[in-house]
């Protein structure tokens, strides 16, 4: 056990020597791993902040169905117990006529001129109406269209939909899109990072030829020999994850006002804050599994045990 | 103790290294091997230490065969195995001491049992008063004793000395073989393997001459070549 923990004391040390001994090598290849690393976890943070943004919007997103004033109101309860059996739905609200006004009256904060306006009409203007949430952004189509298909098609008059519908499409389109770009050039500079640090340990290994040739002759151990490589490219990804986290604070500190308001009320920061020990763990097991995996590969092509 | 049944030694290109060779070595033996450049002396060796697999046949380690050792505890075999050089194969960064101690620490030796260990074992081979040195600042001799002592400090069973005076003046040496002859005498089987005739004759032990990777002659006193020694010898011959 005490052999154990001495050996890994003098490996660790052997490969944080050889990091630091690298100079700009080591320099080199954190900063290409930094740079796939940080592509990637942009894009994860888009994605996930967008989707945050999507589902506010889709809250927010109803039809509503206005009925003809000459439909009562028991009729109107009669057509939304019959809609509340579709599976789409998740829940209808009765906006009576009277509610509806008293609504529109706060919104206008009683503004004298509405109120006289109003009173000058005399009779209710507004109509009742069933506002219907769907289950998700996809199945208000569906449910328009099946309204209009059914036997109270004629008592409706108008459903009001069409304008959030564009804008929700465009959303989704854009967070696609910014999903695969990023996770394509995310892959791509996953795989220089891994060769750059590939071959920065294969370096080290050509200037530590000597030293391999003597641990074979006196008998250290192949894991022993290994162990270092092991290290060092566990540093290569430790540094980047650092290096990333500072260039993500940065950018989300530069993109804080346009995002003002939009992820959960806050800006992209409060997100960047709120989650900074999961990106710093994200960050650090991805890295330290590239350079582990770069390693490894070195290992396996150019040290002979 | 070191045995080779029927071993052969093929490289890619159909270069016979070594062929049919057998040979038993006895614990505590002291064996020159001596032939001409390129005649498998080193191959041989190197098949010892598991540097190299022979093609065919068999090289076994008391009574072990060197093929069935698992790649992972290879390691451990060597350490049974002191190996000296010609070139040296000291770390330049590294001082006397810190050479010797670096086998030590790559094996897992804690720090007290290293700084125990290896001033005794400088003692040993006459390093005691250098062992601050850098390998530039010593003498040939000096780094070969240097070379001896690393090999020395896992106690190893066997030491294989190729060609450990190639690099050295005649009184270096001699000194480096009676080195040797001290290290034999304390039960460590010694296999020197060598061009120098005057040693050879010298030490009026055991010896395998190679060519051609047979083994051509094994005297149990023998001298460095088979035939009478002319009068024109040289200290070395290259």
């Amino acid at each position: 056990m005490g052999t154990r923990i001495t050996k890994i004391k003098r490996t660790f040390k052997e490969g944080w020597d050889n990091f630091r001994r690298n100079g700009w090598l080591s320099f080199a290849t954190v900063s290409v791993l930094a740079i796939s690393l940080y592509i990637i976890s942009s894009t994860m943070i888009i994605g996930v902040a967008s989707n945050i943004v999507l589902k506010n919007v889709q809250d927010k997103i109803n039809v509503s169905l206005y009925f003809n004033s000459d439909v009562p109101d028991d009729k109107i309860q009669e057509i939304k117990s019959k809609l509340i059996g579709y599976q789409e739905i998740k829940s209808i609200d009765f906006v009576s006529k009277e509610k509806a006004l008293e609504q529109f009256k706060k919104l206008g904060n009683n503004n004298p001129s509405i109120t006289q306006a109003l009173d000058e009409i005399g009779d209710n203007p507004l109509l009742s109406a069933l506002v219907i949430k769907a289950k998700s952004a996809e199945q208000y189509d569906i449910i328009v269209k099946a309204i209009n298909g059914s036997s109270f098609a004629g008592d409706i008059s108008r459903i009001d939909y069409e304008e959030n519908k564009a804008a929700i499409g465009r959303l989704i389109t854009i967070i696609k899109i910014v999903e695969q770009v990023g996770l394509t050039l995310g892959i791509v500079f996953v795989f220089i990072g891994v060769l750059i640090t590939f071959n920065a340990i294969r370096l080290t290994m050509y200037a530590h030829k000597q030293e391999f040739e003597i641990m074979r002759l006196v008998g250290a151990s192949n894991i022993y020999i290994r162990m270092p490589f092991i290290f060092e490219g566990i540093f290569y990804g430790l540094f980047s994850a650092f290096t990333v986290m500072l260039a993500l604070l940065a950018t989300s500190k530069f993109l804080a006002p346009i995002t003002q308001g939009s992820i959960s009320g806050g800006d992209i920061m409060d997100f960047y804050l709120s989650h900074f020990f999961v990106i710093l763990l994200g960050l650090l097991i991805s890295g330290v599994a590239l350079g582990t995996i770069s390693a490894a590969i070195a290992i396996r092509r150019y040290l002979k045990i | 103790m070191l045995r080779f049944e029927n071993v052969s030694k093929i490289y890619p290109g159909d270069f016979v290294a070594l062929e049919d060779i057998n040979l038993t070595i006895q614990q505590g033996e002291f064996v020159s091997i001596v032939g001409h450049s390129g005649a498998g002396k080193s191959t041989l060796l190197k098949l010892l230490y598991a540097e190299e697999q022979p093609t065919s046949g068999v090289v076994s380690f008391n009574e072990r065969s060197l093929d069935s050792i698992n790649r992972k505890h290879l390691p451990f075999y060597r350490r049974n195995v002191g190996t000296v050089f010609q070139d040296f194969k000291l770390l330049p960064q590294k001082t006397a001491y810190e050479n010797v101690a670096y086998a030590l620490e790559v094996t897992g030796e804690t720090d007290e049992d290293i700084a125990q260990r290896v001033p005794e074992i400088l003692e040993l081979v006459g390093m005691g008063n250098k062992m601050g040195k850098y390998p530039r600042q010593l003498s040939g001799g000096e780094q070969q004793r240097v070379c001896m002592a690393r090999a020395l400090v896992h106690h190893p069973v066997v030491i294989i000395a190729d060609e450990p005076t190639g690099n050295l003046d005649p009184n270096s040496t001699w000194e480096i073989v009676q080195l040797l002859l001290k290290i034999n005498s304390l039960g460590t089987t010694i296999l020197l393997a060598t061009h120098n005739k005057v040693i050879v004759d010298k030490l009026n032990k055991r010896v395998i001459e190679i060519d051609d990777g047979k083994i051509v002659r094994d005297n149990e006193k023998g001298k460095y070549s088979s035939t009478t020694p002319k009068a024109e010898v040289n200290n070395k011959s290259v």
